[in-house]
């Protein structure tokens, strides 16, 4: 698969800044990769995607972004990106529709046409499909400013898309929304992305958000700490455990002991393991057991005990 | 949901003014929705035109060999350009603020065309300040012919470009609406005062000679006279330089404002 995002020593020290945000990081990102970008606050996300999409120099370093440089060739890498920005950019005063048409035109998709009816038929038709899928085609002519918070958000994603880029970047693009609108939202991104192959750059600080993507690169204090699968994160990181419990819960108790295995009795019994699967011990067992559970780690967990770890901030 | 497949994409070499005339009515349609803009070019003609003008003229206007009311309103005319031309384009400013520069930023454009963009669409709410103007002077019994109107409409966006790339310069610098705000002022009064709008400069002299001289509104004023009293027997009073090294120096100057001014605005949002 071609490299979507290539990143290399990069380096950026804001004006008057003592030290650099970030401190010559490395990373790649494959076409079609859903990748998380993770830190806690002030690690260097936002001014890293600043830079990936061209809006903030770099110090030093060379980034590629769908092949072209972002500093020789700009606009190429414009063309190929579609950005939510952590702070919302719509024209407040603007009408939502007009603001999906001032970026449509700009991206050159269509002649700029004064009112919605004069625009093409096929702008009309895509406007109002996207804004049917995301539920917010009631909202399309009002304007921006008498919109809620999650509401704009759903135009920025609109937006965003409206050009389909190659390379999506959502800097915390769910800031703000309610479970439901977080839920539709992510559900229209999963069908972009599966049916466009679009290759998404994602920061956010619902780590939930992160479960199920392809890759988590955790960044912290400006540099690169982990960069891998969420299962390699959540092995390298947590012990898995099962939960057991029994009528005769001395009777486990002391079978597991006999066994060799560590446990802890809370409100059941607590088996962590690591080099031996979770089968393997029940198959061992002999008392008849009341309770099995399996303790599935969450990437929080694993992003958590990671800054624990790391004395890093939490999120 | 399947890939966008566009029958017609604006052609490249039209996608810049494609790009410069969204800008253009973006702000066209902010105009419209805002009243208080809408207010302030028609208040601000009376305030000029009628208020100051009007006081020069009854008090000053005597033994100047030519009709103060006709030179001041086209003075007036040109200032209005310039002053609501340079006071639209700091509303960049108030995009920085509200972050809605980065989605033009981030827009595979070029920067040359977000700024003649923003100073076209500016233009706009000078024009209407500008048909003001001529609304509230002839409510003062001040009017020019209809070729002269028409005349200084063909100059006008001519002056607004060069009024707003005077303004970018400073724009560019600026991260706050009311350092904006102030820096308008601080570009338009002092012109408004030396570049012979409505003071006679011909006798100007010392670093008021110098001043009027490097004021770009001195040339815009000065080639728009030329061409308004052009064979007339007051033009020896009224204009000061060929109307050809006018249209050179406003051309020059409005480039050069244009290149560093479109400079210092890609390099502010860039630059942190």
């Amino acid at each position: 698969m071609e490299k979507m995002i290539h990143v290399e020593n990069l380096v950026k020290q804001y004006d008057r800044a003592k030290t650099p945000s970030v401190k010559g990081i490395n990373f790649d990102v494959k076409e079609g990769e859903f990748f998380a970008f993770l830190g806690p606050n002030g690690a260097g996300k936002t001014t890293t995607i600043s830079i990936l999409t061209t809006t903030l120099s770099k110090t030093s370093g060379n980034v590629t972004i769908a092949g072209s440089d972002i500093d020789k060739e700009a606009k190429h890498v414009r063309e190929n990106v579609g950005i939510i920005f952590q702070q919302p950019s719509l024209d407040p005063q603007l009408s939502a529709e007009e603001n999906i048409r001032f970026h449509a035109c700009l991206y050159g998709m269509y002649t700029y046409r004064p009112t919605f009816k004069m625009m093409p038929k096929e702008y009309r038709k895509r406007v109002l499909e996207l804004a049917e899928i995301i539920g917010i085609q009631d909202a399309l002519f009002k304007p921006i400013k008498k919109l809620s918070g999650g509401m704009q958000r759903k135009f920025e994603i609109i937006r965003s898309l409206i050009h389909t880029p190659k390379i999506l970047f959502l800097d915390e693009p769910t800031q703000g929304l309610d479970a439901v609108s977080r839920r539709g939202l992510w559900d229209y991104l999963n069908t972009v992305r599966r049916e466009n192959g679009t290759t998404v750059f994602l920061t956010t600080h619902y780590i939930d958000e992160a479960e199920h993507v392809d890759r988590v690169c955790i960044i912290n204090q400006g540099l690169i700490a982990f960069n891998g699968t969420p299962d390699l994160m959540k092995q390298n990181l947590l012990k898995q455990e099962v939960i057991l419990d029994s009528d005769n819960r001395l009777a486990l108790t002391n079978e597991l002991t006999a066994m060799g295995m560590n446990h802890r009795v809370e409100d059941h019994v607590i088996v962590p393991y690591q080099d031996i699967t979770a089968q393997e011990i029940i198959a061992k067992l002999k008392t008849k057991l009341t309770l099995l559970k399996m303790q599935e780690p969450t990437l929080e967990d694993a992003y958590i005990e990671y800054l624990l770890r790391t004395g890093g901030e939490t999120v | 949901m399947n890939e966008i497949t566009l029958k017609k994409p604006v052609p490249k070499p039209l996608r810049e003014v494609n790009v410069v005339i969204t800008i253009l009515a973006r702000d066209i349609t902010l105009f419209f929705k805002s009243p208080g803009m809408l207010i302030m070019s028609l208040g601000m003609p009376l305030i000029m035109m009628g208020m100051l003008g009007g006081s020069l003229s009854q008090n000053m206007a005597g033994g100047l060999g030519f009709d103060y009311n006709q030179y001041m309103l086209i003075g007036m005319l040109v200032n209005m350009l310039f002053m609501t031309t340079a006071s639209g384009v700091s509303s960049l400013v108030e995009d920085h603020v509200t972050d809605f520069t980065q989605e033009m930023m981030i827009s595979p454009i070029s920067r040359y065309s977000i700024v003649i963009g923003k100073i076209l669409g500016s233009s706009f709410g000078a024009i209407v300040g500008m048909l003001g103007t001529i609304i509230i002077g002839l409510f003062m019994g001040i009017s020019l012919t209809i070729g002269q109107y028409l005349l200084i409409f063909l100059l006008a966006p001519l002056m607004c470009l060069s009024a707003g790339a005077l303004a970018m310069i400073v724009i560019g610098l600026i991260k706050s609406n009311k350092m904006a705000n102030m820096a308008v002022m601080l570009i338009t009064m002092p012109q408004m005062f030396l570049s012979g709008a409505i003071i006679p400069i011909n006798n100007s002299s010392g670093i008021l000679y110098l001043l009027s001289r490097i004021m770009p509104m001195t040339y815009c004023l000065d080639l728009t006279r030329a061409v308004v009293y052009s064979g007339t027997s007051e033009y020896a009073n009224v204009v000061l330089f060929n109307p050809l090294v006018s249209l050179f120096i406003i051309i020059s100057l409005t480039i050069v404002f244009l290149v560093i001014g479109t400079f210092f605005f890609a390099r502010s949002e860039k630059n942190r």
